[in-house]
């Protein structure tokens, strides 16, 4: 993301916090990222910041989907491979890499993606369950699929995601 | 009612200084109660208990608690009823004052909530009974006393006291972390810069700088670190009161002696510490201290002793709870060991560090208190959490005594640094006895496991890679990627050296703890960032030791 | 015009009270000092003959109130300097020693801050020369 959008990208999730931009009931407002070649959707409100990734350390003995812990303006912030989390192998930083900050009651954590896309809205009602089949049990981060012009959307379940799993 | 009371928004304030003289005249009871017992007097304690009972009394009536103020009153005029009384009668009044400052001081700490203790309705009709029956003999005698009642000196200059939230100290000392890694950083620049660049004017100005900032930071840190003590008398005032329910519940006569009760704790261990140190104490009352009949068969007297004492000692704090009574059964604990199918001879199976296992406990009776076996192993989880050690001495029939080992703050650690496969790590000075140059010829394989021998003892050797998971496992220790130093970490009597690859330097490190989502390893106990902005992992030398190294 | 009042206390809760009284309504804007035993309040005393009214707590350590009370007269200390003797002793032969010792009035716990605020118009009204 070049430095216009990034600041651009920061606006828009900064005025997500803001009451007024709270959105309307038919909508999501999502931030979006790619992971290989499928885009992912969180809520907007559930981000903080998204930073470049600088050296993650490793954390012997964490949990399999930790990559590890990164400084983060002071505060230890823990690494999720979030690729690994959802069944694919770990990342291959590149500088397209991107750590989106999240937050789960209280609890900050951040994600590795492979790129981080864009703050957009889609209509509510272009969400669907993903097929039966694809919703296997330990998929319990799938949160629905999304049908936009182009492409389709994953939306991920966050707090599913951010919980250490069975 | 606090609320309409003109200085009603000072109740945090009346706690602060009225729970502590409640408590003291608590445990004053207490312990004139045993002195009385014992024959040795205690009467010299009224005056004492009588002034604090008069201050909180003045204190909770200016506030408009009606209710702890009588109780004061009657606990006051009760205390001059005592000096005349002799015998039975004397006892019976000496447990309903003991019985009112327990409930004093709970009513004092509910007081901010309007919360009345139970009891406290029927103990004040019951003490007013015997204070008005008291009280045609009364007259002068205590007013004369008052008189001449010095109030203990105040601990502290309540004139220029100021109150602060203890959450104020946690952000100062958070920032001063800050501080500390934001200098750890500048040195490290300095020093990158210093070392390109050969005699620049104003280099040696920089450097003075630097050395000069260091001092002061060093002595900011000693600062603040300071604030945060208390001593923790604070924390072992209370043990008399609660330990005397705990022993009359069990038919057993115990005399609690506590030393060292003016050494300083942070805050924040302090407030973990209080638990445990019960459990501890409460544990030897039901299980170590025998009942009268027994000690008195086995020729001891007829109280047992518990003994609670504290030591500072080079940025390490040492507390021992030792108890005259029966001593460890080592026989019961092994057998009970084979029947939770424990092996004896595997590692930690020795009757000491059996006894803090979970679910352990030799105690035939269930009783509702330590008898579950619950007590030990949750004051050890708790000790280590802190990151501490305990240990235990004991001797069959004469006693035992539990030795804790507890660092003196959790919020900086000097530690060393030292590399390993290109990560870094701190490790705690305290548990760090030597580090040593690893010479490949001396160190060998017995049964997998690397050794060495150093300082004329076989020590274990494990590589730092393979303990932290950064290693293979396919070279023998040692010979792996050419580790050119081993440390010698040391606790609880146990001694292990780790090989790491470099020796980076000393440094006080700020500890971030372990963020939930990392689990819990056992290797490491906590996070903080270098000079260069990267975090580097703590390890934890106490649980490191504690475990079984696999082949 | 901005007074003076010195508050002799070992209780920090009373000094609190006392600073809360002088801090709200009608006695705010004055200089206010504290010492926390009887030693600290001579002292004090002894620095600032200026003092409008003096709050002298009974019960202290390190010289309690009469005690205060009784060096001053021996010394002569600013005797222009109205103190108030603060107890919770209530029996008449109380006040009459504290009288006595050389208090100018006597205060009883529990207090409300109407109580010190009559104390202080009193004072103010006594005092030589002094204008509204």
């Amino acid at each position: 993301m070049s430095g216009d959008a990034l600041l651009r990208f920061a606006d828009e999730v900064g005025a997500a916090g803001r009451p007024e931009a709270v959105p309307q009931a038919a909508e999501l407002h999502l931030v979006t990222f790619a992971l290989d070649r499928e885009h992912y959707g969180i809520p907007v409100q559930r981000v903080r910041e998204v930073i470049r990734v600088g050296e993650i350390t490793r954390v012997p003995q964490a949990p399999e989907h930790v990559r590890g812990v990164t400084n983060l303006r002071g505060r230890i912030l823990p690494v999720v491979e979030l690729r690994s989390r959802l069944g694919l192998l770990p990342a291959v930083l590149t500088p397209r890499s991107r750590i989106v900050v999240t937050e789960a009651q209280g609890r900050v954590l951040g994600l590795l993606v492979d790129a981080v896309l864009q703050v957009t809205r889609i209509p509510a009602d272009t969400v669907q369950p993903a097929p039966d089949d694809v919703m296997t049990p330990q998929a319990d981060w799938l949160a629905g699929v999304a049908r936009r012009p182009d492409r389709l959307l994953i939306l991920l379940e966050l707090d599913a995601v951010l919980q250490p799993q069975r | 009612m606090p609320g309409d009371n003109a200085f009603g928004e000072l109740i945090d304030e009346y706690v602060v200084e009225c729970l502590p003289l409640a408590e003291r005249a608590a445990d004053a009871l207490v312990e004139l109660e045993r002195r009385r017992r014992a024959g040795t007097g205690g009467e010299e304690l009224l005056g004492s208990i009588e002034g604090w009972l008069h201050t909180v009394k003045g204190n909770s009536a200016m506030m408009g608690l009606a209710a702890i103020q009588e109780a004061a009153h009657v606990l006051e005029d009760l205390c001059a009823a005592l000096a005349d009384q002799r015998g039975p009668t004397g006892e019976a009044l000496l447990a309903l004052m003991v019985e009112g400052g327990g409930l004093l001081v709970d009513q004092v700490r509910g007081a901010p909530t309007g919360a009345a203790p139970e009891g406290s309705a029927a103990w004040l009709s019951r003490a007013r009974e015997r204070a008005g029956a008291d009280h045609a003999g009364n007259g002068r005698g205590a007013d004369r006393r008052r008189g001449e009642r010095r109030r203990g000196g105040a601990e502290s200059d309540g004139a220029n006291v100021v109150r602060v939230d203890f959450r104020r100290l946690d952000t100062l000392l958070e920032v001063l972390g800050e501080g500390l890694i934001e200098q750890a950083a500048l040195v490290e620049a300095f020093r990158r810069v210093s070392r390109r660049t050969a005699a620049v004017p104003g280099m040696p100005d920089l450097d003075r700088a630097i050395l000069a900032l260091e001092k002061t930071m060093k002595r900011l840190e000693e600062i603040v670190m300071a604030t945060r003590l208390l001593p923790i008398s604070t924390v072992f005032g209370r043990f008399p009161r609660l330990l005397r329910g705990v022993a009359e519940g069990e038919g057993k006569r115990v005399r609690l002696l506590m030393a060292g009760g003016d050494t300083a704790l942070d805050k924040a261990v302090l407030d973990r510490l209080g638990e445990p140190l019960l459990h501890l104490l409460t544990n030897a009352v039901v299980h170590g201290i025998e009942s009268p009949a027994e000690r008195r068969r086995a020729g001891k007297p007829e109280e047992g002793v518990l003994s609670l004492a504290a030591i500072s000692r080079s940025g390490r704090v040492a507390i021992e709870v030792a108890d005259d009574g029966r001593g460890l059964d080592e026989e019961r604990i092994r057998a009970r060991a084979a029947a939770m199918g424990i092996e004896p001879g595997a590692e930690g199976a020795d009757p000491q560090g059996l006894i803090f296992q979970p679910g352990f406990s030799t105690a035939e009776s269930v009783s509702g208190l330590a008898g579950r076996g619950v007590g030990l192993d949750v004051a050890a989880a708790a000790v280590r959490a802190l990151g501490g050690t305990i240990a235990v001495r004991s001797q069959g029939g004469q006693g035992s005594a539990f030795l804790l080992d507890l660092p003196l703050t959790l919020a900086i650690v000097r530690s060393l640094i030292v590399e390993v496969d290109q990560e870094r790590y701190a490790v705690p000075i305290a548990q760090v006895v030597a580090t040593v140059r690893a010479d490949p010829k001396a160190l060998h394989q017995i049964n997998h496991r690397g050794v060495a021998v150093w300082r004329g003892d076989l020590i274990q050797v494990t590589d730092g890679g393979e303990l932290l998971g950064t290693g293979s496992d396919v070279e023998p220790p040692g010979e792996r990627r050419g580790r050119r130093f081993y440390v010698v970490i040391s606790s609880g009597g146990r001694r292990r050296g780790i090989l790491v690859d470099r020796l980076i330097g000393h440094m006080d490190v700020v500890v971030k703890g372990l963020d939930p989502a990392l689990g819990r390893p056992d290797v490491v106990s906590g996070t903080t960032i270098l000079g260069d902005g990267r975090v580097a992992c703590i390890l934890d030398p106490v649980r490191i030791l504690e475990q079984r190294v696999p082949a | 015009m901005s007074r003076a009042f010195l508050f002799v206390d070992d209780s920090p809760l009373h000094h609190q009270m006392y600073r809360l009284i002088f801090t709200r309504g009608p006695l705010a804007g004055n200089t206010l000092y504290h010492a926390s035993n009887g030693r600290e309040g001579y002292a004090l005393l002894t620095q600032h003959p200026e003092l409008t009214l003096v709050f002298l707590d009974l019960n202290m350590p390190e010289m309690n109130g009469l005690e205060l009370l009784a060096r001053r007269a021996v010394e002569g200390l600013h005797p222009h300097v109205p103190i108030v003797l603060v107890t919770t002793e209530s029996a008449e032969e109380d006040e009459a020693r504290a009288r006595t010792a050389g208090a100018w009035d006597y205060l009883r716990k529990p207090f409300q801050p109407s109580d010190v605020e009559r104390l202080v118009a009193r004072a103010l009204a006594q005092a030589p020369g002094t204008a509204a």
